[in-house]
């Protein structure tokens, strides 16, 4: 019982990393994932790793169940339960068009029928005074309604909860009683920020996803300890740590991104490990590419969430690392429109049918297609030789695009294949170019980490086109999810709105306040955890007096007002490139994260290496720069020893993921195995 | 009126030499064009990130682009609301080039325009815009200017009806606030001293700047990496291939004259109502709107310029309906022609009173979407409740602090071909516009909102029923004064292709101890009491096709779900609802 293993369940596979603490053993499989009962596919996954449930005593795992779930609209028959003349609240929603010139916009309906909307009577003023009490006796009676109607989950929110909860409390512990064997959830115990449109969509989309997710993670947590399991499982929280069973199945919500967040992780603890001050993490997959920033090792959390995207979507207030995704990834469809203009993407041909070259029906060119044919990827390895590639069919279905463009022959292929990287490129440069100066960043100081299938083959052109000078790629960067599933720490996000002038007299609340979050967090993480060791981090949102937008402030522990201040002006003026030292700040949200780490495997064990030493071989890869084809040096990444320097042009091949170092660049491999990339330093 | 709104054309500053047809590669050219769009949605996120006032990062009132050197537009951010798309910030970059002629345009040079004869809009819409040169470090020839237009949260003028535009702030007519890169502080001091609120101001001001200059440079970084020739060649083909979309997409419309009037209630100051009568013409690839037939000049301040609010409204419903998924450039709109005399609300002179200037926008943009309902039946949607339904109560709290609590009616939009209308939205003339918490709401004003509901049966009925509007019940704790300006209400949304009208909003207050109920929809102030319930009902949208062909299951569904009474689907769908509410069409 030596192993951590991770487990990360995507669309198309399931990805599992173990790594034995005691013999620095390393595992990395995939199997295809498993509709049905998803632990066949993880078990699938111990049999091709050779080992055995038993042998793991931690179990991390991230999944993409609620996302989908609210995507494929697959959730329980929830029912609202609110106040007196709010049930409408969910659907109102802000009253916003985000798609202004979309006549026939409309939002993705309400998770929650307004037939199965309820109200009763309380009300509670904004600042926390009981109006009316909760009317018990009509809760009695909609119990029975509930039960009639034989509704499977129960979502509770009053207006003003936030600023007193004990109304929700109480209707949660009474419908408790009355539905047993119902899934009852309240706003209070999900966030206690105001904006009631945001915390009903919480509570509603809680509910919704509750009844699944637990007889999911039941089920998970049976199926293994019937193979002999023994050890914990842990989920992975959409705030980038790891959350206790229990918890997950209070707060499902807080699996909203547990998929794709194993990256980020992965990248802060290597960034960490490596000295790295700013990481871009960057992760291209087959449909889309995502990117965070990493500053310090520390990724940004946003409070909110829009599940389904902001345009169509609903937000969920819960921690989430603040991810960007834009619609480029392997499977990216290159096509013109009516005026013969190139586009690539946000079409995916996913993985069924695919790129043209996998031969499995798709007919037109993508992303993947265009690097096939420029020598790029190796028809004959790809994925380990499992799936033989067809240069032919993907040269045949860029020429269609290429001649109405006035691109013939052998030569106009190429060139067209070359300007669908190139607008890949500048697509996805443009998301990076965005998160970064949203928040007043520039991408110049940061270094790219990019991993995922195609990231470590676009990085060093993503470098150059941001003036990134540094790439770098992990060991494993096809795996990499579900290795920084293995790193990630025990977490939990707990914040509250408070308002008031920053003074003298609002220290002491101000630290009352804090000090009860932090009491409540390491209760949990002590129980759920049995940590030890607990850090905090003291966040608070501010703005000048009478403004509408606020700041998210870094507030050390025991932190006295001037301090609080010097923070609060410093963040200001990196934001809006001034401040003012007369003008008083208000205070608007106290934000606090409590972590416990983890045990976790030590980096420089994780690559796999192999001893063949394998002599490099080249290969024709087509470089504009370089006006055609020229030879570029193959090797096999894990023949290659840190401390390995070289030139490009060059690819560095392994399972998974192709590495591409430009004519230009150099690079080499660092203590942690991974792939330096300097670009244009010839 | 001197008719300089008609002047504000293109001229040609560009030597014909530099326009010589020339071959590009098709690459290079969507890179570019990528780069443009992808240059004006970075500073679009950078104001969000650092301007002060809320009308900003919440309403989203501004809008970011760039125009060649003879002021056309060129790209402009794909977000923003839907009254600047119609090219504001090219309107104020010609007005300039005219006053200021190229040679008097430096690099370093900072000029912003909010005038009534240059924009036609309030006030408050301020353009900025500095030259763009070949090089990043400011070497080389002018190629086009960066612009950004931003509502200036305050710039003086009366808080009440205005008579003229005189009443309504400061004018900027094309103004150097920096010469030749370095801020002009006299400019500065007078903008300073003519607002209410100069903190806020002079900081968005700093954001609208710090905008221009950065999106200069990294249009600079894009002109340096092609080259001068290669960069302004792209953009000729990019502004044609734009007309040349457009005017396919209209060579597919069946040719014709197609009308529609409607009438907006009243001024705001007298009860006449205002025609609002228009004319579309659809021939080979060319549409023509005819505002002849549209109210004149009016004496409260529904105003607004040629520019500002004939050309907006035409090309927003233009873009509605035939290019919504095409960036909004010079070249796009070309296909458009407008028929516009001068002197009407929508191109009035520029003394005129505008400070509510966008009022009978979403009325007149949806009239010509009405128009064209036999031409476009896949695109066009019912009438939208199409009132700005302003509502604002303020005064002193006990403790002599003032208190201003403005919201805003959100109603039903229109039906289409193949779903229901949606809403509650704002109107035609907003965007990504975000209501007011009510928990927000309740700690800034003394009021408690007792609730907010969907407005059953007030959606048009047909085939696909309209979007419902809203109620919401304020409960008023201090004595206050209420503003409205609530319109629509004897012409409410209409149907299409057989589709019924919805149901209009209005404004009600009930007194506390008579229990009296006054319509309050146009308010200047009007007194409330302490106790009062004061109702804010918005309307639903208009319905499509007729209600006989609603599929009996979306009745039952409408029934189920509270959307109709059973009074209504008797009444509006001609169905039987028997009292276990269930529906059946027929005997």
């Amino acid at each position: 019982m030596s192993y951590a293993v991770a487990v990360d369940i995507g669309g198309t596979f399931t990805d599992l990393v173990g790594y034995d603490r005691e013999t620095r053993r390393v595992v990395y499989t995939k199997s295809a994932t498993t509709y049905g009962n998803f632990v066949d596919g993880i078990l699938d996954c111990f049999v091709k790793a050779d080992l055995t449930p038993e042998q793991a005593q931690y179990l991390n795992h991230g999944t993409t169940l609620v996302i989908n779930s609210f995507i494929q609209r697959r959730g329980a028959k929830a029912a609202l339960v609110t106040t007196e003349g709010f049930r409408d609240i969910l659907e109102i929603a802000r009253a916003n068009r985000p798609d202004p010139f979309d006549l026939h916009y409309q939002r993705d309906p309400p998770l929650i029928p307004r037939s199965l909307r309820f109200e009763v009577p309380e009300r509670v003023d904004t600042f926390g005074e009981v109006l009316a009490p909760l009317d018990l006796d009509a809760l009695d009676r909609l119990a029975e309604q509930l039960r009639a109607q034989k509704v499977e989950a129960v979502a509770i929110f009053f207006i003003n909860s936030f600023a007193n909860s004990a109304h929700e409390t109480q209707a949660a512990e009474r419908l408790r009683e009355k539905l047993p064997g119902v899934y009852i959830t309240c706003s209070t115990d999900l966030t206690r920020e105001w904006y009631e449109f945001e915390r009903t969509s919480t509570v509603a989309a809680n509910a919704y996803v509750g009844p699944q997710v637990n007889t999911y993670i039941r089920r998970l947590e049976d199926d293994m300890k019937s193979r002999g399991f023994d050890g914990t499982l842990f989920m992975m929280g959409s705030n980038g740590g790891l959350l206790s069973v229990d918890r997950t199945c209070r707060q499902p919500v807080g699996l909203v991104e547990s998929g794709p967040i194993g990256g980020c992780i992965g990248a802060g603890a290597y960034a960490e490990e490596l000295g790295f001050k700013n990481v871009v993490a960057f992760d291209m997959g087959g449909t889309t590419a995502k990117c965070a920033l990493v500053e310090d090792g520390r990724f940004n959390v946003e409070s909110i969430y829009y599940a389904g995207g902001y345009v169509h979507g609903f937000p969920i207030k819960s921690p989430v690392i603040d991810i960007v995704e834009v619609g480029s990834g392997g499977g990216s469809v290159a096509w013109l429109d009516s005026q013969n203009r190139l586009h690539v993407g946000p079409r995916s041909a996913g993985s069924t049918p695919g790129p043209v070259c996998y031969g499995r029906g798709g007919t037109e060119a993508t992303v993947t297609d265009a690097n096939l044919v420029l020598g790029r990827l190796n028809a004959d390895r790809f994925l380990g030789g499992e799936l033989k590639l067809d240069t032919a069919g993907a040269e045949r279905a860029i020429r269609k695009l290429a001649e109405p463009l006035g691109y013939s022959g052998e030569e106009g292929m190429l060139r067209l294949a070359d300007g669908i990287l190139s607008l890949a490129t500048v697509t996805m440069a443009g998301a990076i170019r965005q998160v970064s100066v949203e928040h007043g960043l520039d991408p110049r100081d940061f270094m790219l980490f990019s991993y995922g299938g195609g990231g470590p083959l676009h990085g060093a052109a993503l470098a150059r086109e941001l003036s990134v000078p540094t790439v770098v790629i992990p060991p494993a960067p096809g795996n990499f999810s579900a290795v920084g599933m293995l790193l990630a720490d025990a977490r939990i996000d707990l914040s509250k709105t408070f308002t008031g002038i920053l003074t003298q007299d609002a220290i002491g609340p101000v630290q009352d306040a804090f000090e009860a979050l932090e009491a409540e967090a390491a209760a949990s993480l002590r129980k759920e955890f049995g940590a030890r060791e607990i850090m905090f981090e003291r966040h608070a949102e501010m703005r000048y007096l009478g403004q509408r937008h606020n700041i998210k402030v870094p507030v050390g522990s025991g932190g006295d007002l001037a301090t609080i201040r010097k923070a609060f002006e410093r963040d200001y003026k990196r934001r809006y490139g001034h401040s003012d030292s007369e003008n008083p700040a208000e205070l608007q949200a106290l934000h606090l994260s409590a972590f416990a780490r983890q045990q976790r495997p030590d980096l420089s064990g994780l690559p796999l290496i192999s001893k063949s030493g394998a002599a490099p071989a080249s290969r024709h890869v087509y470089f504009k720069e370089k006006g055609g084809f020229v030879d570029a040096a193959v090797y096999e990444r894990s023949a290659l020893p840190p401390g390995f320097a070289a030139a490009g042009p060059a690819l560095i091949e392994e399972y998974g993921s192709t590495t591409l170092v430009g004519p230009f660049d150099r690079f080499e491999i660092g203590p942690l195995y991974e792939i330096r990339i300097h670009c244009d330093a010839q | 009126m001197d008719g300089n709104e008609m002047n504000i054309q293109p001229t040609r500053n560009k030597p014909e030499s530099r326009d010589a047809q020339g071959t590009i590669d098709p690459i290079t050219l969507e890179v570019i064009r990528y780069g443009l769009i992808s240059t004006t949605n970075q500073i679009d996120a950078n104001i969000k990130r650092t301007a002060f006032s809320p009308y900003i990062y919440e309403y989203n009132d501004f809008a970011v682009g760039m125009t060649d050197i003879d002021g056309r537009l060129v790209a402009q951010c794909t977000g923003g609301m839907p009254p600047f798309v119609a090219d504001s910030v090219g309107t104020a970059v010609r007005d300039g080039l005219k006053i200021y002629g190229l040679d008097r345009l430096h690099y370093g040079d900072v000029v912003v325009c909010n005038h009534a004869a240059v924009q036609g809009q309030h006030l408050n819409n301020t353009v900025m815009y500095t030259p763009i040169a070949e090089h990043a470090d400011g070497s080389g020839r002018l190629i086009g200017f960066f612009a950004i237009n931003v509502h200036w949260i305050d710039i003086g003028g009366t808080m009440n009806n205005s008579h003229d535009i005189f009443m309504e702030g400061l004018q900027l007519r094309s103004v150097k606030m920096w010469s030749k890169g370095e801020p002009i502080e006299e400019v500065y001091r007078i903008i300073e001293n003519n607002s209410r609120l100069p903190t806020e101001l002079m900081g968005d001001i700093q954001a609208q700047l710090a905008g221009c200059f950065l999106g200069r440079d990294l249009i600079a970084n894009l002109v340096e990496k092609y080259g001068t020739a290669t960069f302004e060649r792209a953009i000729e083909i990019i502004l044609d291939q734009a007309e040349a979309a457009a005017r396919q997409h209209i060579r597919n419309l069946p040719d014709g004259e197609y009308v529609h009037e409607t009438w907006l209630d009243n001024d705001g100051v007298g009860d006449t109502p205002i025609p609002i009568k228009v004319k579309v013409i659809i021939k080979d690839d060319e549409i023509t709107v005819d505002y002849t037939g549209i109210a004149e000049q009016a004496k409260g301040s529904i105003n607004s310029g040629y520019h500002g609010g004939g050309l907006t409204t035409a090309r927003v419903a233009f873009r509605y309906l035939v290019a919504p998924d095409e960036p909004a450039n010079e070249g796009l709109f070309r296909p458009l022609k407008l028929i516009l005399p001068m002197g009407k609300i929508v191109s009035a002179d520029p003394t005129a009173p505008m400070a509510n200037y966008p009022m009978p926008f979403p009325t007149i943009i949806d009239a010509v979407i009405k128009a064209l309902e036999k031409a476009l039946p896949e695109r066009v949607t019912g009438g939208h409740f199409a009132t700005h339904s302003g509502f604002r109560l303020f005064g002193r709290r006990a403790n002599g602090r003032p208190f201003n609590g403005h919201d805003s009616g959100h109603g039903g939009w229109g039906a289409c071909y193949n779903h229901d209308g949606a809403g509650p939205f704002r109107t035609m003339a907003h965007g990504d516009t975000r209501l007011i918490p009510i928990e927000l709401q309740e700690r800034l004003v003394p009021f408690r909102v007792e609730s907010i509901a969907l407005r059953p049966d007030s959606g048009g009925a047909g085939k696909f029923r309209g979007g419902l509007g809203f109620e919401k019940r304020y409960r008023i704790l201090e004595d206050c004064q209420l503003q409205t300006n609530l319109d629509r209400t004897n012409h409410p949304a209409w149907g299409v292709l057989g589709g019924k009208e919805a149901r209009p909003g209005n404004v009600l207050v009930i007194d506390e101890k008579t229990g009296t109920k006054t319509q309050k929809n146009k308010a200047h102030g009007e007194p409330i009491a302490a106790g009062s319930i004061v109702i804010l009902e918005t309307g639903g949208g208009g319905g499509y096709g007729p209600p006989a062909e609603r599929d009996v299951a979306l009745v039952q569904r409408d029934l189920d779900e509270g959307y109709i009474t059973a009074e209504g689907a008797k009444k509006d769908y001609g169905v039987t609802v028997d009292d276990k509410g269930r529906v059946t069409r027929g005997a």
